[in-house]
């Protein structure tokens, strides 16, 4: 009987399986929030190149691709830019927003965004706009009720724009909560033990644990902690799986 | 046999359907047009001066018959709210009457029966005291940022219209605290209606405190997980604020 090739065990788990296809999931929204990134960041370049500060008339030139990205990719339901305020020159804030429609159409999110008007114009402490500006690194902000934008219950996957090296806003996408779940549950219900997949305050995102249901807490580890250090951990009787590259904690029952 | 039963029974399908596909009684949807486009002039969500949507275009928009609509504008335009200007470059324009708003919100507010104010108020308990209950057992620290800052912001705010707007952000985020989409738009849905109508009772400086005082205790109890205590102040806020409508419109 030979020596078992313990690594490769071990990367082979179930469970670390499963927590890296999760991962992956939200990478590939990631990608979408990089690449609304990148077009942002070329065109304020292109603009500033012309000697001149953006309006928001300049952003309409990002519409192509977010219409391409809210069609192409599948657990997007909601793409832009939002501007810092005070980026453009014609109006104080600004969310150059796309989403998708009940019958696959494209349609911009048009706010009221004048504080006169609207309780709701101050979008800046939301956590999709707070965490990558004030952290300078791309985040995952949910699950919470979007009543700004979508009326869903969400995550939003978000990172910094930048301009001459300060913050000009952020490139976000949504996922849907009942899209997400569609997605990951297949991974979750092919673990032997009930499972659920938690944020970095323990908030559940999605989960095949009737005893754990969305959007409610689980109590006692400390996930931010985990997270940083990206190592599996145990917990009274759980099992906690940091995702790979994205700030959720697979946990198992 | 069989044949006479299946006649009896289409006979009464066929009445109840008829019910279902007769048209909702229009006095109702003209009222509910009237109050929808009068309390978003009042929140100023229509500036005064602002051209509406040509008629047929509002119609669509609102869902509702280009005759329904009419009669709307005819009862906005006695009320002064909106005026009607014929010809090349006329429309309906939102025009601000010079009578205080104190008494134009009144006028609105002698629209509303006492018993759809006291059902209003009790829609709006159930929904606030069920995101209290729900939001005590699943927000975290964090989350109760928001409330903070609303509550803040109320008692710093000077005229009632920015009032009545951080009260109903208040309890539009107490339903997302809950983390429950239906409770957060069914508020929103309910704000809509109300909003226009708390200016009346939030002018009042010692109430507008009072009111703060209440949401203050409401996220003491959703933070300690309190979850009854918390619905309950939630309830009662709700209820309070209710019956000084009520008051304002018996003194009519």
């Amino acid at each position: 009987m030979g020596v078992r090739p313990g690594l490769a065990t071990l990367g082979a788990e179930p469970e670390t399986w499963v927590a890296t296809q999760v991962g992956g999931a939200l990478e590939a929204v990631f990608e979408t929030v990089a690449a609304t990134r990148a077009d942002t960041e070329a065109l304020l370049h292109r603009v500033a190149a012309q000697g001149r500060r953006p309006a928001s008339a300049d952003l309409a030139a990002l519409r192509p691709g977010l219409h391409l990205h809210l069609t192409r990719e599948k657990l997007v339901s909601g793409v832009g830019f939002v501007a810092a305020p005070g980026l453009l020159t014609d109006v104080p804030a600004w969310l150059e927003w796309w989403q998708s429609g009940a019958h696959g159409d494209v349609r911009p999110l048009l706010l009221d965004l004048d504080p006169g008007r609207s309780a709701y114009s101050d979008y800046t402490h939301w956590d999709w706009f707070a965490l990558p500006r004030d952290t300078g690194r791309r985040a995952v902000a949910g699950p919470y009720v979007d009543y700004l934008c979508s009326d869903e219950y969400s995550l939003t996957l978000s990172e910094p724009v930048r301009l001459q090296g300060g913050f000009a806003g952020v490139a976000a996408a949504d996922v849907y909560l009942r899209h997400f779940e569609t997605a990951v549950l297949p991974l979750l219900r092919r673990l032997s033990r009930p499972a659920h997949l938690v944020n970095a305050r323990g908030r559940v995102a999605a989960s095949a644990d009737p005893a754990h249901l969305a959007g409610s807490l689980t109590k006692g580890p400390d996930f931010g902690a985990l997270l940083s250090a990206a190592r599996p951990g145990v917990y009274g009787g759980m099992r906690l799986v940091p995702c790979r590259g994205v700030p959720l904690v697979l946990v198992l029952a | 046999m069989h044949e006479v039963v299946t006649v009896i029974q289409q006979e009464s399908d066929g009445t109840a359907r008829r019910a279902v596909f007769s048209p909702v009684d229009n006095r109702a949807r003209v009222d509910a047009v009237v109050r929808r486009l009068g309390d978003a002039i009042e929140l100023g969500l229509l500036a005064d001066g602002e051209q509406l949507p040509g008629e047929s275009e509002l119609a669509a928009r609102l869902g509702v018959s280009t005759v329904t609509l009419r009669e709307a504008l005819m009862a906005l335009r006695q009320q002064g709210l909106v005026t009607t200007r014929r010809g090349r470059g006329g429309g309906s324009f939102v025009s601000l009457p010079e009578v205080p708003a104190d008494d134009r919100l009144r006028a609105r507010l002698r629209g509303w029966s006492t018993e759809e104010l006291r059902d209003l108020g009790d829609h709006w308990a159930a929904l606030s005291g069920a995101a209290a209950r729900l939001a005590a057992q699943r927000t975290e620290p964090e989350d109760l940022r928001q409330l903070r800052r609303t509550t803040e912001e109320l008692t710093q705010a000077r005229d009632a219209a920015a009032r009545s707007r951080l009260y109903g952000r208040f309890h539009v985020e107490l339903a997302a605290a809950a983390q429950s989409a239906r409770l957060t738009r069914e508020q929103v849905a309910l704000q809509s209606e109300i909003g226009a109508l708390l200016c009346l009772v939030l002018a009042d400086g010692a109430y507008r405190e009072e009111v703060a005082d209440r949401h203050r205790s409401v996220i003491s109890a959703v933070q300690d997980g309190a979850h009854e205590t918390a619905g309950t102040l939630a309830e009662r806020c709700v209820r309070e604020s209710t019956a000084r409508l009520v008051a304002v419109r018996l003194a009519l």
